[in-house]
């Protein structure tokens, strides 16, 4: 069976970062938003983050930081890499607020720019468009986080995905305030900047 | 005028989740698609959403909308003369 290894894992709960399991400090504005608390501490510049919906902005800035440590440029074409992600919700936190829109017959006004986000595979084509991701991307649901799956998952992406070296592989989960995310980069090859082999140990051990 | 032109910079700033910047920030006269504040097709839908809602206006011509929506001050001449509300 081939062996894969852990990159960078980043993690991000309602309240705290970690990055390669170490917390990392978010300067905190009271009248922001957690996830742009922590996009405002990434020190970048994509308008296009404030238009996402919670989903979105959260795999979006757990994969900045993975992208960050790879040392690539976002503007850098990535024909080798592909994006699979897990949650539980789908994407049930933006289709409440789009269902708020339509909820009140006399104030029927179905928003355009809410009801885009009303898909959890989203927040893959929102990844790949800013890192020029070019390989496959696919979102799943299960019930739960699952190392085994996502271990198995990561395991069939990389060894039957034909011109595959680096997955973003991992669990991104927003519903009601409550962020659950926890994102890797994996790959085929070991190398300098490994931290752990890809298995169900190393998996959890980044599920702080 | 002045006012409703301000009116219209602060609703589409959170209607388009312009999060960054300030009414000040955008001239009353640049375009709003392309070079300007550089809105894309979906900012376009909610425009039109937000004519209705604020204002009872109902856009249904798409090439209607390429000339009200070329700047704000041309959205603000539209608006006060068309507007049901």
């Amino acid at each position: 069976m081939a062996e894969l290894f852990i990159q960078s894992a980043v993690r991000i709960t309602s309240d705290q970062v970690w990055v390669d399991g170490e917390k990392i400090s978010i300067k905190k504005e009271e009248e922001v938003s957690w996830l742009t608390n922590i996009y405002r501490n990434l020190d970048i510049q994509y308008p296009k983050f404030f238009k996402m919906d919670n989903l979105c902005k959260a795999g979006f800035l757990a994969a900045e930081m993975l992208m960050g440590k790879s040392g690539l440029e976002p503007t850098e074409e990535k024909r080798d890499w592909s994006v699979l992600l897990f949650n539980r919700s789908s994407s049930l936190d933006n289709d409440q607020s789009y269902q708020q829109t339509i909820a009140d017959s006399a104030n029927y006004f179905p928003s355009p720019a809410v009801f885009v986000y009303t898909l959890s595979n989203i927040v893959t084509g929102e990844i790949a468009i800013r890192n020029k991701i070019m390989g496959e991307s696919c979102s799943y649901i299960m019930d739960n986080f699952d190392a085994d799956i996502l271990y198995e998952t990561g395991l069939i992406g990389l060894s039957e995905g034909k011109g595959i070296d680096h997955l973003l592989i991992g669990w991104v989960e927003f519903l009601d305030d409550t962020c659950d995310v926890l994102l890797f980069h994996v790959t085929k090859e070991k190398n300098g900047k490994t931290i752990c082999p890809w298995n169900n140990v190393g998996i959890k051990k980044f599920f702080l | 005028m002045d006012s409703l032109i301000q009116e219209l910079k602060e609703e589409i700033i959170q209607s388009l989740n312009l999060e960054d910047m300030k009414p000040e920030d955008i001239d009353a006269n640049a375009p709003l698609f392309g070079e300007g504040l550089g809105l894309d097709s979906i900012d376009a839908l909610e425009l039109i959403v937000l004519m209705e809602r604020n204002y009872g206006i109902k856009l249904n011509n798409a090439n209607e909308g390429k000339e009200i929506f070329k700047s704000i001050q041309v959205m603000a001449d539209y608006i006060s003369k068309n507007r049901t509300k």
